[in-house]
């Protein structure tokens, strides 16, 4: 054994070596994907080939991205360089994951990029990154259609997204972060802007509650004659399609131009890697006109190097040269920490004024939950309690481990006991390792505030804050106990369809004269294999108003379509009836088992004794199937009341957050309200209290009534 | 149906017995059901296209009990079950007091059932499982709680009405399976193979058990089994079937010494009746059955005309029907091989020939002592107890 661990560590030894003495390399991190990453890894070749220098390209998937960084490079396993958008800029510099550019952006290189761009990337006077390429929303025009077309929406965009909606508010003149942070979806350019869009679905001019996935069918196909989208769009039409893109356009009301925000994809420099000019000069050259031809010509990139556009090829190109022109007159995104708690409470209000509510109202609202998220952690109690507690808890457990030594005859029992003990140590350690250790950082987290870079203890603050409802009402918007009841009334609903519908067919599928048994089987437990997150997208897509096929067939039926997420009672049936579709086939699996285990004898002396068939099932079936259902019923509420995908997916919590369960709304805390972690986890911990007890109830009620 | 009358004479019969004329109370139940007449007429049923019953007639009478008696696949259950209303018949007709039911389902037969597994509810108390029926009935509270006093009392499941089934001994399930059909007071009871899963002491106690409670009850019955002492000892009629169809029926008694086919002969007794291959002849004007090492005279009387020499017959000699040859009278001479003793009796296996089939023969205790393995035992046997079967057909050959 030893000499086994000897040997690997020299072979890791000697495979590390050789490493060492390389010449220098540059680690750069990016998430690109297709002609973009072959073009970064061209470059890098090239750059490998006339500077001698090594760069080594790492690949990320980009939903990991941030998360990535962010646990590496304070480590100082991260990149040298790593390429990211400039909004992530206001995170990254409160993590310490990213230092300024120093001589990557030299005064003489300052005129030769896009000013805009240059702007973005500079925050307190010094620049934190070399932009490279911008992407905002620009219109796109489809050719073939005139101007007036019968059936066809002028224009057809994402009026939901507060990211589309920034260019509508941009012509009246507002934002929707005030430069210095605080929330600006609350003036009058904010009330003017959302009922002028309001009266535009109104009148037909755009679709209402359109996603971009609608959004790019119906210009695709010529619905819509023009479409306000990003460069990406392009990619996914037809090529077929006649299009062109142009600037948006100026909005009548106030006559005054949209302005996109523009986001700046840059390179920026680790701590470490900024320490290293030979980093840096990468950098610059990477942002530079050279590697800004081939990152436009290749990768088609809207790129930030002013020279670059000299050259015909990049200035020829009429999607390129149309976004190059929109991104100067496009406001850079905010860099602060703030603007990630703003989406979800614009979005909100944005929707209920959409719904018809007052709009003076709803902003207001918004602009109230934006600073609730953002409400200061509560100053840190003393750590005392938290150490008494602990420390009582170890003394307790001292003394019984004294009094158990102390036991005549513990030693003999400890050494007769040594190998067992040897045998359970592996698995000890890996339950130890995988469930344990997680819940107790999940449990520990929950008494901190603040980020992960500066996490602030608060001991039981969070769960203070959660269960007084943040010093608002108890029974107000949004509130643990509105929530709690929201919840407990989906998994009420949803588990008992799931048993109705699962032992309905349970026991019709048990019946030995039907034929095609099988194949419905195999029909019936689809749902099942199917991933869930595609059957709750594929239900959201058919509960759309406009669009939705259960719409189309009430429609069909004459029954006037339903707006399903507008109000609390159809959303949450929606949610149900997505999560009953994927949770029937489980209860059903277990009827068919629990079935085989009922004698056919006892049915049959039911029968004899005078049961129909109703009586049979009622009076035997029924209580027979109860044991082996009651398991099945725990675990499926505990499931239902943890389903996070179809709740996040479906609903979205719409309308208004109302049809928002706990698992999601302790996600929203987590990753749309400014990183609350600790509050987040602080909901966790209380999920998990509420669902032991449940669960215990549960049985215990069940098996008492079985018994 | 009874129930209607039943539910309002419960109140009455309280104080009844005290005014009616019965003295022995104790030993009936108040009102015994109406026993009725059970006919089955030329059912058909195949399951899949395998034929399990191919035209069976059974007739019970009132107040009888009959036993179908058959080995396992003679479709004996499957008739109980088509007159119980479990399985619905391909052709021919079940009559219930003279009520054609064949295309009623069991609650409206008013049959009460006991299943070889006994099919208790696990899920309700001994209570519960006997009042299940009665409830679904609408049998009014106080009357259910009478007849379930009055059946426990009968069954002696006093003390275990409050446990479930799976805190009882297979006896005791057993005696809760008879309540449940004792408390419905149906027009008739089936019993499907109900001792097959008890132990033998318990089988002999529980046997006789059931009929007394029969003669108690004077309910028809119709008792399904394999087990030939069971068929013997509970029979008032005995019906026993074969391959699907009824092979024999009579009493008990009738059917062992007058076994019609060579499947009746051997099914019933134990051991089984000997059979040897012989050859009639005749020799001096007396008949006799010559061959297989077996030489006997033939009762004239009995088995005259349906004879002729030189055919070929099957002779059947029950075991109990050998005595030891006194005077050179031998029938025939037994090989002995092995000697089994019983105690107040003893079996003698062997062969009468080298080729010929195995032959077992009833000694008397005292006889047993003498024989050893390897002797010669000269056998006799009377003509009155002898049994002719022919080889083709099966048949027994008798003038009857």
């Amino acid at each position: 054994m030893r000499r086994l661990f000897a040997l690997l560590l020299v072979a890791a030894i000697v495979s590390v070596l050789p490493a060492c003495s390389e010449p220098p390399s540059i680690v750069l991190w990016h998430s690109y994907r297709g002609e973009e990453e072959r073009a970064l890894v061209e470059l890098a070749k090239r750059y490998e080939r006339e500077h001698g220098l090594h760069v080594e390209l790492l690949a990320l998937p980009f939903d990991a991205y941030t998360a990535k960084l962010q646990a590496a490079v304070p480590r100082a396993h991260g990149p040298d360089v790593f390429i990211d958008a400039h909004e992530r800029l206001g995170i990254y510099r409160r993590e310490g994951v990213v230092a300024p550019v120093g001589d990557a952006v030299p005064p003489e290189d300052v005129g030769s990029y896009e000013p805009t761009a240059l702007d973005a990337v500079t925050i307190d006077g010094s620049r934190w990154g070399v932009p490279l390429s911008t992407k905002c929303l620009a219109l796109y025009v489809n050719d073939d259609v005139p101007a007036g077309a019968p059936d066809v929406y002028p224009l057809a965009y994402e009026a939901e997204n507060p990211y589309h909606h920034a260019a509508v508010l941009s012509a009246f003149g507002g934002a929707l972060l005030a430069p210095d942070g605080s929330y600006g979806f609350d003036d009058d350019a904010a009330v003017r802007s959302v009922l002028y869009v309001r009266e535009l679905i109104a009148k037909h001019a755009i679709p209402g509650d359109a996603n971009g996935a609608l959004v790019k069918q119906l210009f695709a196909s010529g619905r819509a004659r023009t479409s306000i989208d990003g460069p990406w769009l392009a990619a996914d039409l037809p090529p077929s399609l006649h299009f062109h893109v142009e600037p948006l356009p100026v909005v009548q009301e106030t006559g005054r131009r949209m302005r996109p925000l523009l986001t700046v994809e840059a390179v920026m420099l680790s701590p470490s890697g900024a320490r290293r000019p030979e980093a840096r000069a990468f950098a610059r050259w990477l942002g530079g006109p050279e590697a800004a031809l081939v990152r436009a010509t290749e990768a088609h990139q809207v790129v930030a190097s002013e020279p670059a556009w000299r050259d015909p090829r990049v200035a020829g190109d009429p999607l390129l040269a149309a976004f190059h022109e929109q991104a100067r007159a496009a406001d850079p995104m905010p860099t602060s920490t703030r603007m990630r708690a703003v989406w979800v409470p614009v979005q909100e209000a944005m929707r209920r004024v959409f719904r018809g509510e007052d709009a003076r109202v709803a902003l207001d609202d918004g602009k109230r939950r934006f600073e609730d998220a953002l409400k200061p952690p509560p100053p840190p109690p003393s750590p005392a309690p938290l150490a008494i507690a602990l420390g009582a808890l170890a003394l307790v457990g001292a003394l019984f481990a004294v009094r158990r030594a102390r036991t005549p005859g513990f030693r003999q029992q400890l050494r007769e006991s040594r190998t067992p003990y040897r045998y359970v140590a592996h698995a000890a350690v890996v339950v130890f390792v995988l469930v344990v250790l997680p819940l107790a950082a999940g449990a520990l987290t929950s008494l901190f505030a603040g980020t992960r870079a500066d996490p602030r203890y608060v001991g039981l603050g969070n769960y203070l804050a959660i269960l007084t409802a943040r010093g608002g009402p108890l029974l107000g918007h949004g509130s643990f106990y509105v929530t709690l009841i929201v919840t407990v009334l989906w998994t009420v609903c949803n588990v008992t369809l799931h048993v109705a519908i699962g032992v309905a067919l349970g026991v019709v599928l048990s019946r030995p004269v039907m034929r095609l048994k099988g194949f419905y089987r195999v029909l019936l437990v689809l749902p099942w294999a199917v991933p869930s997150y595609v059957t709750a997208l594929a239900w959201k897509g058919m509960f759309h108003r406009q669009f939705g096929a259960i719409n189309a067939i009430l429609s069909f039926l004459g029954v006037q379509p339903v707006s399903w997420f507008s109000h609390f009672s159809t959303a949450l049936a929606a949610n149900v009836a997505t999560n009953t579709w994927l949770g029937f086939p489980f209860m059903m699996v277990v009827t068919l088992g629990a079935l085989t285990s009922i004698p056919r004898e006892v049915l049959e002396a039911a029968e004899v004794d005078g049961a129909t068939r109703w009586q049979r099932f009622r009076g035997v079936t029924v209580p027979l199937l109860k044991p082996t259902m009651l398991p099945a019923v725990v675990l499926g509420s505990v499931w239902t009341f943890n389903m996070f995908n179809v709740v996040f997916l479906v609903s979205g919590g719409e309308p208004d957050g109302s049809t928002e369960i706990l698992v999601s709304d302790a996600y929203r805390w987590a990753f749309t309200r400014d990183a609350q972690y600790g509050y987040a986890a602080a909901y966790a911990v209380l999920i998990f209290l509420i669902l032991a007890a449940g669960s215990r109830l549960l049985s215990r009620v069940g098996g008492e009534a079985t018994t | 149906m009874s129930e209607p009358g039943a539910s309002t004479a419960a109140p009455m019969r309280a104080e009844g017995p005290a005014a009616g004329p019965s003295i022995d109370s104790e030993r009936r139940l108040p009102e015994a059901p109406r026993p009725v007449r059970c006919a089955v007429r030329g059912v058909r049923k195949s399951f899949g296209g395998n034929p399990i019953l191919r035209g069976v007639d059974v007739d019970i009478p009132e107040g009888a009990f009959a036993v179908l008696v058959g080995p396992s696949g003679c479709g004996k259950s499957t008739l109980l079950r088509l007159v119980a209303g479990l399985e619905t018949a391909d052709a021919g007709t079940i009559e219930l007091a003279g009520r054609d039911v064949t295309a009623l389902p069991p609650r409206d037969r008013d049959v009460a059932m006991v299943f070889q597994s006994y099919a208790l509810y696990p899920h309700l108390t001994v209570r519960d499982n006997l009042a299940f029926g009665l409830k679904l009935r609408k049998v009014p509270a106080a009357e259910i709680a009478t007849r379930i006093r009055e059946a426990s009392a009968m069954l002696g499941l006093d003390t275990l009405l409050d446990r479930l089934p799976k805190q009882l001994s297979g006896g005791q399930r057993q005696r809760v399976a008879m309540g449940r059909a004792i408390v419905r007071r149906a027009n008739i009871f089936l019993f499907d193979e109900p001792l097959s899963n008890l132990d033998a002491a318990l089988r002999a106690e529980v046997r006789v058990e059931i009929r007394r409670l029969h003669d108690r009850l004077g309910a028809t019955t119709l008792y399904v089994t394999h087990d030939q002492v069971e068929a013997m000892t509970l029979a008032d009629t005995l019906w026993v079937m074969n391959g699907g169809v009824v092979e024999q029926k009579g009493t008990p008694l009738e059917v062992y010494e007058r076994p019609r086919t060579r499947f009746v002969a051997t099914f019933l007794g134990s051991p089984q009746m000997n059979l040897v291959d012989a050859v009639v002849v005749r020799e001096d004007r007396a008949l006799l059955v010559d061959g297989g090492g077996v030489r006997v005279l033939l009762d004239e009387e009995r088995f005259g005309d349906a004879l002729s020499e030189g055919q070929r017959v099957v002779v059947g000699v029950r075991p109990h029907d050998f005595t030891i040859a006194r005077e050179g009278a031998a029938a025939c001479t037994l090989k002995v091989e092995l000697v089994e003793a019983l105690g107040f009796e003893a079996f003698a296996y062997g062969w009468l020939r080298a080729s010929g089939p195995r032959v077992v023969a009833r000694l008397e205790a005292s006889d047993a002592k003498r024989v050893r393995s390897g002797d010669q035992l000269p056998l006799a046997v009377e003509p009155a107890r002898l049994h002719l079967f022919d080889p083709h057909t099966g048949l027994a050959l008798d003038r009857s």
